[in-house]
C-alpha cells in the first residue's frame, strides 16, 4: 500500500507544504501580532515574571554568607570580593552577629521569601500530566499549559494568569480557522478531509501561544536574567577574573550558530510528524462516521488495516523528530559543558591560590550556570520555534484560504425574489485540474419564474446538480450571468443569496440530534404548526407522529431509526421549513414508491403557488407534471416546455428520452432472470 | 455520564489502580524485553550518578575547595598515590591550624583529574541519555500503537445500536488521547513512584546517619501531606474526567459540523454551529484550567510544608557544623570525610534533604497527573469492554461453498422498542431473484441487514442451507454476501481501490470487468486519471448515477453467491438502467439475489415477488399471481406505478 509513503498523504487542498526562512519569519509574525488581543493578561504575566526575577538573585550571595561565614565561621570582608549593592542591607543587619545568629535570620527570611515567592523552591506548573509520544496528543496538552518560575503566592497567581493567557489566544486562533472552514467553498469541500481539519483545528492551533510566548517572554527574561547575571559577575568578580565574564557572554552566540543551519530541517520533520498524524485521523474518521457501510460491505479488516499503516507511520515521523531535538539538545549541553569546566578550573585555581573564596565558588559557578542555561535555551529557542512554525503554517494555510464570500447581507441585496430567475449565457467549467477543467455547462439561457414548478432533466452526468448549484451560489458561473428579478447576482454576498434560496441535497445529511433540532437548523425561529405543516407537505408527519417521542425523537448516527426514505422526506420537511422564495430539490424522490411520490409532487405543486420550485429528477412521475421541463444534456438545454407539447413533436430528444423509460416499464417478459434487451439500440419506440 | 464521573471519583482504590494498570499488561508484554532493558540502562546509571554525586561532592568542596587530604579510595580513582592521602604539615588556610592539607599544586592535580572525569560522565550520559530516551520513545509508541489497534478493532465490530448513540469525535478522542495514557501506566503508576519513594527512603536513611533529628523530621512533615492528598485526589479525579468529556465533546463538535458542512451552508447555519462550538470550546478550556490549578494547588502544598522542613533543617545542622558535632558517618571514612560536621556533610545533608523535598512535591504532580491517567485508562477500555452484539457461535462453521438456499423463518425485529419486522417467512433458491417492493419505512433495507447479520432478529432465525447464521463463521458470512448500498457509500480512496473494496485481492482486469457489467467504465476511462483518480470525501465529485454504478460494480467484483442490490437504479436514467440490469441478468445466473426497487420493470421479471407492508409479508409469489389477487396491495401498487409511468395523461 502506498499510503503514506508521501510527505503530502492524504492532502489535496494542502499540497506545498515547503516553508521558506522568509515564509517562517512571516508565521512567526503572524503569530507574534495575537498577543495584541490580550493585551491585560499579557501584561499581568509579563510583570509577575519580572517580579519573580528578583528574588533568586539573592540565592548565591547568601549562600556564600552560609558557606563562608556559618559554616566556615570566616569573618567579613576576607577576600577582595565584593558583595552586590542589594545585599548592603541584609550586611548590615548581620554585622556582628554570631554565625547561629546569621542563620537564624537567613533561615526566616527565606522563610518569608517562600511564602510568597517559593524560593528555593522550584516554580509552578501542572506537569505529571499524561503527555503521549505523538503530536497529537503532546498538543492537548500545550493548550493550557502555563506555570511560572516562581512558586508561593506569586507562583500561583501567575500560574492561573499563564494557563489563561495560553488558552484565550489558542481559542481565538481556532475559532477563526474553524470559521474559515466552515466557509469553505463547494469546490474545495470536495477535497478537503474531515479528520484532516479536525485534526488542525484541535491539534495544530494549541502550537501557537508557544510562539508568542518564545517571541516576547521567554527571549526577554531569558536576556534579562543573563545581562543580570553577568553585571553581578562583573561587579563582583570583575576585577579578579574578568575573562569569566566574556566567555559566559560567548556562550549565547555560539549556541545560536550551532543550531540555526538545521532550521528547515526542523520544520520539515515536523510538518511530515503533523501530516501523518492528520492522515491517521482521516481514516479514522472516515470509518467511525460510515461504520454501517463498513459492516454492511465487510470491510472492518480493511478499515482496521488502512488504520493501523497510518498510525505507525505518523508515529515513526514523530520519533524522528524527537530524535532530532534530542541531538540538538546533546549539541548544546556538550557547548555548555566543555565551557563549564573551563570556567570551573578557572575558578578552582583562585580558589586555591586563596584569592576567592569557597562561597564565592558557589556564587559564580551558579551565575555561570544561568548564563549557560540562558544560552542553551536561546540556541534551543529558534530549533523549537521551527516546530512550532511546522504546525502553525497548517493553520494559516486555511485561515488564508479564498473562502466564499461572507458579507452580512446588506442593502445592495435583494429582499426577495418576486418575479423569478433569469440565466444568460451562463458556462461553468471546475477551476481545477482533476476533471481537466472540462466545461460542465453551456451557453445556458433560462427564465424559471415564481409560480412554477420547474423540472430538470436528462441523462447522468449532464450537469443538471451544476445547474441547480448557480442557483444558492455554491458555485458562480465562468462565464455569463445569474439575475434574481433584474438584478446580477454576481455582487450580492452569498448569505443573502441563501436568504432566498433552499437547495435541498440528494444526500440525506441529518444531524445526530432530534429531529426538530433538525428542522430548526433551517429555520431557528421557526414555531411549531410551521414545522408540522412543513413535515406534513413533506408527507413525513404520520410517521412522526407515530414515534414515542415525536419530534424529539432522536436520529441516532448509523441513521437506522429513518428508513431512507423516510430520510429524504425528513430532508425536504426541513427545506420547507425555510419557507424561501426560491427552493430546489435534487432528486427528492429516487427512494420514494410510487404513491408516496405521487402525493409528494402534489405538494410540492401546491407549495409552487408563491414559490419557485426546481426539481431534478430521473424519473418520468416525478417530471411529468411539471409547469415546464427542461430537458439538458451534454452541459446544453436541448429542448424547453412542458410535457404534453414536448411529446407531440416528432423528432423531440425528451420524447426519446421518455419514450425509452415506459417502453422499459412494459417490457416483453423473458426467461431470462432479468429483462434484456434484445437491441442495444435506445431507439426504440412503441 | 455524570453518574459515571460520580463512580469514578468514589470508588477509587489501591486494588482498583492495580486492576486498571494490570489490564495494561497484555500491551506492555511483547515490549518486555526492551522496558527491561531500558529500565537497567536508567537503574545503572541512576546508582552511577548517586554515588559518584557523593564523592565528587566531597573531593570538590572539601578537598579542592577547602585543602583537606583524600581519602584512600578517592585517590585510587583519581590514580594518585599515597602522597595526597597522608600529606606533609601544610595548614590548610582559614581553619584550625592543627589541620594539615593538601598543597596548591596538589589540589590543582586533584582538580584536573576531577574535571577529566567529570568532562568523560558528562560526554557519556548525554549521549546515553538521548538514546535512552530515544529507546523509550519508541517502546512507548510501540504499546500505544496496540492499543489503538485493538480499540479501533474493536470498535469495528460493535453493534450498529452502539453506533448509533456514540459521536464520531468521542471514538476519535479515545484512541487518541485515551490511549495515550496507557504509555504512562509503568512510568507514573509504577517506576516513578517506587524510584520516588526508594530515593525519599535512601535519602531519609542517608540523613538518619547524618542525625536521628533529621530522619525524625522527614517521617513529621509526611503527615500534613498525606492530608492534603486526601484531600485533593478526588477533586483531581473529577476534574480530569470532565476535562476529557468536554474536550470529546468539542472533537464530536467540529466532526459534526463539517460532515454536514453542506447543508449548514444551504440553510445558512454557519452561525449557530460556530456558537455552539464556541460553548464547546470554552467548556473544555474551563475544565482543563480547573483539572491544572488543583494539580498545582496540591503540588505547592506539599511543597510549602516540605520546604518548611527544610529549613528547619538546615538551621539545625548549621548549628551542628558550628559545633562540628560528630555525625555517624564515621565508618565510611574511607571513601567520604564526614565523620564530623563540616562543609561537605552540610551541603551533602542539606542537598539530600531539599531534594527529598522536591521528590516529594513531585511525587504530588504524578500523583495528581496519576489520577487523570487512571480517568483516561478507564474511558480507553471502555471500548475495549463493549461486546460486540452479534458473535457467532462456539463451533462456528465457514459458509458452505456451494449455496442452495436463503432462508427466513417466523423473524420479527424491533429497533428501539419499535416494531420493524414480524413474522417474516421467505425462502430464496439458487438461480432465483427475488424482489423486495413495499412503500417507504415498510422494513425492506432491515430484512437485507439481517441477512448481512448486521443485526440479529429478535425472534426466528434466517439460514443458509440451513445453517442458521449464528452458526456460520461471521467474517465468511459478510464475505459472501455482498451488497449494493441504497446510499452509494464511497470512500475517498482512488477508483479502482472503491471498486476493490473488501474484495480479496483482484486483479485490475477483474476490477475493470466488474466496471463493464455495471456500466461504470465508460465514464471510468474518460477522468483525467481513469480508475486511478481520486475521489473526493465522500465520493463527492462524482453524480449520483455514477457513484451508484461504482456502488454495482464493487458489489459484483466481490463474485459472491448472495447478491443484495437496494435500489439498485434510483438514481439512473432509463437508458443506463437498461444496460445495467442486462448485464446483471447475465452475471446473476447461478446466485441468488435480492433486488429492492420500485421499479417495476425490474420487478415484473423476478422470481418471486415479497411485498411488504407494515414488517409484514402480506403477499408473496410471482407478478402474474400476484395481479390476480383481487385488492391486493401488490396489484395496487403496480397500477400507481403504471399509470405515473406512461408517457400519456
Amino acid at each position: 500500500m502506498s499510503d503514506g509513503a508521501t510527505a503530502q498523504f492524504d492532502d489535496r487542498v494542502d499540497v506545498d507544504p515547503a516553508i521558506s526562512s522568509m515564509e517562517a519569519l512571516g508565521l512567526l509574525w503572524r503569530s507574534f501580532k495575537l498577543l495584541r488581543g490580550v493585551p491585560g493578561l499579557f501584561a499581568s504575566k509579563f510583570a509577575l515574571a519580572l517580579l519573580g526575577i528578583f528574588p533568586p538573585l539573592l540565592l548565591p550571595w547568601v549562600g556564600k554568607v552560609i558557606v563562608d561565614q556559618v559554616l566556615l565561621q570566616r569573618p567579613f570582608g576576607g577576600t577582595e570580593v565584593r558583595f552586590p549593592p542589594f545585599m548592603t542591607p541584609f550586611l548590615n543587619y548581620v554585622a556582628g552577629m554570631s554565625p547561629i545568629e546569621i542563620m537564624g535570620s537567613i533561615v526566616a527570611i527565606y522563610a518569608v521569601l517562600l511564602l510568597i515567592f517559593g524560593l528555593r523552591a522550584g516554580g509552578t506548573g501542572a506537569g505529571g500530566l499524561t503527555q503521549g509520544q505523538d503530536a497529537a496528543t503532546q498538543s492537548e496538552l500545550a493548550l493550557s499549559a502555563g506555570g511560572s518560575r516562581s512558586g508561593g503566592l506569586v507562583g500561583l497567581v501567575e500560574t492561573m494568569i499563564n494557563i489563561r493567557l495560553t488558552q484565550t489566544i489558542a481559542n481565538r486562533l481556532r475559532t477563526l480557522l474553524f470559521r474559515r472552514l466552515s466557509h469553505l467553498p463547494m469546490t474545495t469541500l470536495d477535497d478537503n478531509r474531515i479528520g484532516d481539519s479536525v485534526y488542525r483545528v484541535m491539534y495544530d492551533t494549541p502550537q501557537v501561544p508557544q510562539i508568542c510566548f518564545n517571541l516576547s517572554l521567554t527571549p526577554f527574561f531569558a536576556i534579562l536574567g543573563a545581562m543580570i547575571s553577568l553585571y553581578l559577575m562583573q561587579y563582583s568578580y570583575g576585577q579578579v577574573a574578568p575573562e569569566l565574564v566574556w566567555i559566559a557572554a560567548a556562550l549565547v552566540p555560539v549556541a545560536i550558530v550551532v543550531t540555526v543551519p538545521f532550521s528547515s530541517l526542523a520544520r520539515r520533520l515536523n510538518q511530515s510528524s503533523r501530516a501523518a498524524g492528520a492522515a491517521t485521523t482521516n481514516a479514522l474518521e472516515e470509518s467511525m462516521e460510515n461504520i454501517a457501510a463498513v459492516q454492511s460491505l465487510g470491510g472492518m479488516t480493511l478499515e482496521k488495516e488502512r488504520f493501523r499503516v497510518r498510525s505507525v507511520e505518523s508515529f515513526k515521523r514523530h520519533r524522528h523528530a524527537v530524535l532530532f531535538t534530542q541531538a540538538m539538545v546533546v549539541a548544546g549541553i556538550l557547548c555548555t559543558a566543555g565551557a563549564g569546566i573551563y570556567v570551573a578550573t578557572l575558578v578552582t585555581d583562585r580558589v586555591i591560590a586563596g584569592e576567592m573564596t569557597p562561597g564565592d565558588y558557589s556564587v559564580l559557578f551558579g551565575l555561570y550556570l544561568s548564563v549557560g542555561g540562558t544560552a542553551l535555551a536561546i540556541g534551543m529557542y529558534w530549533i523549537n520555534l521551527q516546530s512550532n512554525v511546522a504546525a502553525v503554517r497548517r493553520v494559516f494555510f486555511f485561515v488564508d484560504y479564498p473562502v466564499e464570500d461572507v458579507r452580512s447581507a446588506d442593502l445592495a441585496a435583494p429582499a426577495s425574489v418576486k418575479r423569478g430567475i433569469r440565466f444568460t449565457d451562463v458556462s461553468y467549467q471546475y477551476p481545477d485540474r482533476s476533471t481537466g477543467g472540462r466545461k460542465v455547462l453551456s451557453d445556458i439561457n433560462l427564465k424559471l419564474s415564481i409560480g412554477e414548478l420547474v423540472a430538470i432533466v436528462g441523462p447522468t452526468g449532464a450537469g443538471k446538480t451544476t445547474l441547480a448549484y448557480l442557483l444558492p451560489a455554491f458555485l458562480r458561473p465562468s462565464s455569463g450571468q445569474v439575475y434574481f428579478d433584474d438584478q446580477n447576482i454576481v455582487d450580492v454576498p452569498v448569505n443573502a443569496i441563501r436568504d432566498l434560496v433552499t437547495y435541498v441535497f440528494q444526500e440525506h445529511v441529518l444531524l445526530s440530534a432530534s429531529i426538530r433540532a433538525n428542522l430548526l437548523l433551517a429555520n431557528p425561529v421557526a414555531i411549531e404548526d410551521e414545522l408540522r405543516a412543513a413535515c406534513a407537505t413533506a408527507g413525513v408527519l404520520a410517521f412522526i407522529d407515530s414515534l414515542p417521542d415525536g419530534l424529539d425523537t432522536v436520529i441516532g448516527r448509523s441513521g437506522d431509526t429513518l428508513s431512507v426514505g423516510q430520510q429524504q422526506r425528513l430532508c425536504i420537511a426541513r427545506g420547507l421549513v425555510r419557507n424561501t422564495p426560491v427552493i430546489v430539490l435534487d432528486e427528492p424522490t429516487a427512494a420514494l414508491d410510487p404513491e408516496t411520490e405521487n402525493a409528494l409532487v402534489s405538494a410540492l405543486h401546491n407549495a409552487a403557488a408563491e414559490k419557485l420550485v426546481l426539481v431534478i429528477a430521473h424519473r418520468l412521475s416525478t417530471v411529468r407534471r411539471a409547469d415546464r421541463i427542461i430537458f439538458i444534456a451534454d452541459g446544453r438545454i436541448v429542448e424547453t416546455g412542458d410535457h404534453a407539447s414536448m411529446m407531440q413533436r416528432e423528432d423531440s430528444p425528451y420524447r426519446r428520452f421518455v419514450t425509452l423509460q415506459s417502453s422499459a416499464s412494459e417490457a416483453r417478459r423473458l426467461p431470462l432472470p432479468f429483462m434484456c434487451l434484445m437491441t442495444p439500440s435506445p431507439m426504440q419506440s412503441t | 455520564m455524570s453518574e459515571a464521573a460520580a463512580s469514578v471519583a468514589q470508588t477509587l482504590s489501591i486494588t482498583k489502580i492495580a486492576s486498571l494498570a494490570w489490564r495494561a499488561w497484555p500491551y506492555y508484554r511483547p515490549q518486555l524485553k526492551h522496558l527491561i532493558t531500558y529500565l537497567l540502562i536508567n537503574a545503572t546509571s541512576g546508582a552511577l550518578m548517586l554515588g559518584g554525586g557523593l564523592v565528587a561532592n566531597d573531593l570538590f568542596n572539601n578537598k579542592i575547595l577547602v585543602g583537606e587530604p583524600l581519602q584512600p579510595l578517592q585517590a585510587t580513582l583519581l590514580f594518585l598515590d599515597d602522597g595526597y592521602v597522608n600529606v606533609a604539615a601544610a595548614p590548610v588556610e582559614g581553619s584550625d591550624a592543627s589541620e594539615t592539607g593538601m598543597t596548591d599544586a596538589q589540589r590543582g592535580t586533584v582538580r584536573n583529574r576531577l574535571f577529566v572525569w567529570g568532562g568523560i560522565a558528562v560526554l557519556l550520559s548525554a549521549a546515553l541519555f538521548s538514546l535512552a530516551w530515544y529507546y523509550m520513545v519508541w517502546i512507548y509508541q510501540m504499546i500505544n500503537q496496540d492499543l489503538r489497534v485493538a480499540m479501533m478493532e474493536r470498535a469495528e465490530s460493535l453493534s450498529l445500536r452502539f453506533h448509533d448513540q456514540s459521536r464520531t469525535g468521542d471514538a476519535i478522542y479515545r484512541v487518541y488521547q485515551d490511549s495515550a495514557t496507557i504509555t504512562n501506566v509503568l512510568q507514573q503508576l509504577v517506576i516513578t513512584p517506587l524510584r520516588a519513594l526508594v530515593w525519599m527512603l535512601w535519602g531519609v536513611i542517608l540523613l538518619a546517619f547524618f542525625s536521628p533529628w533529621l530522619g525524625l523530621l522527614c517521617l513529621v512533615t509526611t503527615l500534613p501531606i498525606i492530608i492534603l492528598f486526601r484531600y485533593y485526589s478526588p477533586k483531581i479525579r473529577r476534574s480530569a474526567e470532565w476535562a476529557r468529556q468536554t474536550n470529546s465533546d468539542l472533537t464530536s463538535r467540529i466532526q459534526e459540523a463539517l460532515a454536514a458542512i453542506r447543508v449548514v451552508k444551504a440553510n445558512r447555519a454557519e452561525s449557530q454551529v460556530i456558537d455552539q462550538f464556541n460553548n464547546d470550546s470554552r467548556a473544555a478550556l474551563d475544565a482543563a484550567y480547573d483539572l491544572r490549578m488543583n494539580i498545582v494547588a496540591l503540588a505547592m502544598g506539599v511543597l510549602i510544608i516540605a520546604m518548611g522542613a527544610v529549613l528547619c533543617a538546615e538551621y539545625l545542622m548549621a548549628g551542628w557544623t558550628i559545633s562540628e558535632s560528630a555525625t555517624y558517618l564515621g565508618g565510611v571514612i574511607s571513601v567520604v570525610g564526614f565523620a564530623t560536621w563540616n562543609l561537605g556533610a552540610y551541603r551533602s545533608a542539606a542537598g539530600t534533604i531539599a531534594q527529598n523535598a522536591r521528590q516529594g512535591a513531585d511525587v504530588a504532580q504524578l500523583w495528581g497527573g496519576a489520577q487523570d491517567l487512571i480517568v483516561g485508562l478507564e474511558r480507553a477500555y471502555y471500548l475495549l469492554d463493549q461486546e460486540p452484539e452479534v458473535t457467532e457461535a462456539q463451533d462456528a462453521r465457514p459458509f458452505p461453498s456451494t449455496i442452495e438456499s436463503v432462508t427466513w423463518r417466523d423473524v420479527a425485529f424491533r429497533y428501539n422498542d419499535r416494531p420493524v419486522l414480524e413474522s417474516i417467512n421467505l425462502t430464496a433458491a439458487r438461480g432465483s431473484v427475488t424482489a423486495v417492493v413495499g412503500a417507504t419505512g415498510s422494513g425492506k433495507s432491515t430484512l437485507m441487514s439481517l441477512l448481512l447479520r448486521l443485526y440479529d432478529p429478535d425472534h426466528g432465525d434466517i439460514s443458509i442451507n440451513g445453517t442458521p447464521l449464528r452458526q456460520l463463521e461471521l467474517p465468511s458470512l459478510r464475505s459472501n454476501v455482498a451488497i449494493a448500498l441504497q446510499q452509494n457509500m464511497l470512500f475517498t480512496m482512488t477508483v479502482a481501490k472503491n471498486i476493490a473494496y473488501a474484495s480479496s485481492n483482484p486483479t485490475r482486469a477483474q476490477i475493470e470487468a466488474a466496471a463493464v457489467v455495471s456500466c461504470a467504465d465508460e465514464f471510468i476511462q474518460q477522468m483525467p486519471l481513469g480508475y486511478d483518480t481520486e475521489l473526493g470525501e465522500r465520493g463527492s465529485k462524482l453524480s449520483s448515477g455514477q457513484r451508484q454504478r461504482l456502488s454495482i460494480a464493487r458489489a459484483i467484483l466481490r463474485d459472491t453467491p448472495v447478491l443484495i442490490l437496494d435500489e439498485p437504479t434510483a438514481s439512473l436514467d432509463a437508458e443506463t438502467e437498461h444496460r445495467v440490469l442486462r448485464n446483471i441478468a447475465e452475471w446473476g445466473r447461478d446466485r441468488i439475489v435480492f433486488v429492492i426497487t420500485h421499479r417495476l420493470s425490474t420487478i415484473r421479471n423476478a422470481n418471486q415477488i415479497a411485498f411488504l407492508q407494515d414488517g409484514r409479508i402480506e403477499e408473496l409469489g410471482a407478478h402474474d399471481a400476484l395481479m390476480a389477487l383481487e385488492g391486493g396491495g401488490y396489484r395496487h401498487f403496480v397500477d400507481a406505478e403504471i399509470v405515473s409511468d406512461s408517457p400519456g395523461e
